[in-house]
């Protein structure tokens, strides 16, 4: 199997986790992509890419009010310079000894670990496995996007399963988990009619 | 509480009474300066000849030569026509510390490399290398700060040379500060000899690879121009026996002095006259511009030291001058080459790195069984929570 390294871990808990690349780097992951931190052969994390965040610098800061920046300048910034591209990571699962489960995972990865873009057939497997249990964590997760998250996920799946079952079938899961969060389930469904 | 604001408080207040006296009196100082330059502009044979007693009666003086060129001429830049390549090299060390539970040293020297124009993104370079044990002692004792310090400069001058060729030409290397190697007057005079020899060689092989070498000094502190204009004044003997006490126009600055520059304008070219005049001779004799980075409204004036091969080149001049204010153009309102903030801001070894290499050494000394002293009790003492560390 092919695996697309986006970065590695820079700190992490229980919940969820933030990832360092360069801006090199930056192309693979996306908002709302499932990624996957493997921790040894028979335990890995799993979570979704919620936040990806560049942090200024003074340098940075001082460019931009020169203006005319070149392209030498603009390449030197974005590849050379020790300045890395942060994504945040929301927890939803994990997988231990070949079973996938959407509970949080029982020890979160290490500083430094690497950090992989979970191909289309991961994908399927862990959104396959189980009733949707992860959708929880999103569910309960603050000061996150979460109909955003949740339509750019399901957007991502639903092209991974190939099959618009899967889509509906999740679409159904939030309608019965939000039946008494209203302004939610309206903002999420919101967001998830943006995409079909 | 640590300061006796009391007293701080007083003074401060007694300074700012006389603060208006002190302006009047550097503006008077100011008007004098300014018509010396005016009035010796033409001069320079004369001159030059005051300031050849001058160095006989003070064999460490420091100021500026006049070449043939008005004192007072100010040239703007011409447009960059070629590809040029531009390199920077600067360092950082961390010193030898008696407090510390390990004794090492470490030099580290960051270099880029850019070719404006060419949409290239730039190379970047780091090399350290770690100082421990027997090397940290030269033959009378304990390696100083200052060799370390000429150590890192002589590292940058050899990644510059290392460098260089393996770029198109013209390729123009820059360092921050002064392009002379600095200060034997604390460290081992052999030492210093011996550092002064390998610089010197270094330039030698960067002259005839036909880089444009140069020093530049931000907020130049050392008043060489005014210094010249002091001597102008000289008229008796006892002033020149006396050189060291005559200062009359102490207070004014060279960057004041040349801030009549128009933005991104050169002064002329001076010699450089300093104790070191002696070591960098023939092609290496050190040479200086002053240059208006700034505007003529808020001018920001700059030192800009080369040796003398590239003095007498007009075209490598020109290179020089515009390649310096298109790369302080790129830092805006302040201005200072790009490229040298990049070389600085991959040589600088931050807190937490120096902290990292001192684990990595301790784990490493205990794991091959060698004896790892601790840190003074008074660092101790100062690294207790709730102080500051200094």
């Amino acid at each position: 199997m092919n695996t697309i390294q986006i970065g590695y871990l820079l700190k992490a808990g229980t919940t969820g986790f933030v990832v360092g690349c360069s801006v090199s780097q930056l192309e693979a992951p996306a908002f709302g992509a499932l990624v996957r931190a493997p921790l040894d052969k028979d335990y890995s994390v799993y979570g979704l890419i919620y936040d990806i965040h560049i942090e200024d610098d003074g340098l940075v800061r001082q460019l931009v009010t020169a203006g005319n920046i070149s392209a030498e300048v603009m390449h030197d910034n974005r590849e050379r310079r020790i300045v890395p591209v942060e994504m945040s990571v929301l927890a939803v699962g994990y997988a231990q000894g070949g079973k996938i489960s959407h509970l949080l995972p029982p020890r979160p990865p290490l500083s430094l670990d690497v950090i992989t873009l979970c191909s289309d057939a991961e994908l399927v497997k862990f959104t396959s496995a189980g009733k949707f249990g992860y959708f929880r964590h999103v569910l309960q997760a603050k000061d996150i996007p979460i109909g955003e998250l949740l339509a750019a996920h399901i957007q991502q799946a639903s092209t991974a399963h190939k099959d618009k079952a899967w889509a509906e079938k999740a679409a159904q899961e939030l309608i019965t988990l939000l039946r008494d969060d209203y302004p939610l389930l309206m903002s999420v469904l919101g967001a998830l009619g943006e995409v079909s | 509480m640590t300061l006796n604001f009391q007293q701080v408080f007083d003074r401060i207040k007694q300074i700012g009474l006389g603060a208006q006296a002190r302006q009047k009196s550097l503006d008077a100082l100011r008007k004098d300066a300014r018509a010396l330059l005016e009035a010796w502009a033409d001069k320079g044979a004369e001159l030059r000849a005051k300031l050849e007693r001058a160095r006989q009666a003070d064999s460490n003086l420091r100021c500026a030569l006049p070449l043939d060129e008005h004192l007072d001429a100010s040239h703007p830049a011409v447009a960059i026509k070629s590809t040029l390549t531009l390199l920077a090299a600067d360092g950082s060390q961390i010193l030898p510390d008696r407090h510390a539970a390990l004794h090492y040293s470490l030099v580290n020297v960051g270099a880029i490399a850019m070719q404006p124009g060419s949409g290239q993104p730039p190379e970047v370079f780091t090399d350290s290398s770690l100082l421990f044990a027997d090397e940290l002692y030269t033959e009378t004792g304990m390696v100083s700060e200052e060799a370390i310090e000429q150590r890192r400069d002589i590292a940058e001058r050899k990644k510059l040379l290392e460098l260089a060729p393996d770029y198109p030409a013209p390729v123009l290397a820059l360092t921050d500060g002064p392009v002379e190697l600095w200060g034997a007057k604390n460290s081992g005079e052999d030492d210093y000899r011996k550092n002064l020899e390998i610089h010197k060689s270094v330039l030698s092989q960067l002259q005839a690879k036909g880089v444009i070498v140069a020093g530049y000094v931000d907020k130049p502190g050392a008043d060489l121009v005014i210094r010249t204009l002091e001597i102008a004044r000289f008229a008796s003997d006892d002033e020149y026996k006396n050189i060291r006490k005559i200062h009359p126009l102490r207070g004014v600055s060279d960057p004041w002095l040349f801030s009549f520059l128009p933005g991104g304008h050169r002064s002329a070219v001076f010699g450089l006259q300093s104790s070191s005049r002696a070591h960098y001779t023939g092609d290496l004799a050190l040479h200086f511009f002053y240059l208006n980075v700034g505007e003529l409204k808020h001018p920001s004036l700059v030192r800009v030291e080369f040796p003398k091969w590239v003095a007498e080149d007009a075209n490598k001049l020109d290179l020089l001058h515009a390649a310096l204010l298109q790369q302080c153009r790129v830092m805006g309102a302040r201005p200072y080459p790009y490229i040298l903030h990049r070389a600085h801001e991959i040589a600088v070894v931050k807190f937490e790195e120096k902290k990292q290499i001192e684990q990595m050494l301790d784990l490493e000394l205990r794991k091959s069984g060698s004896e790892v002293d601790q840190e003074s009790n008074k660092q101790s003492a100062k690294n207790l929570k709730g102080r500051s560390r200094n």
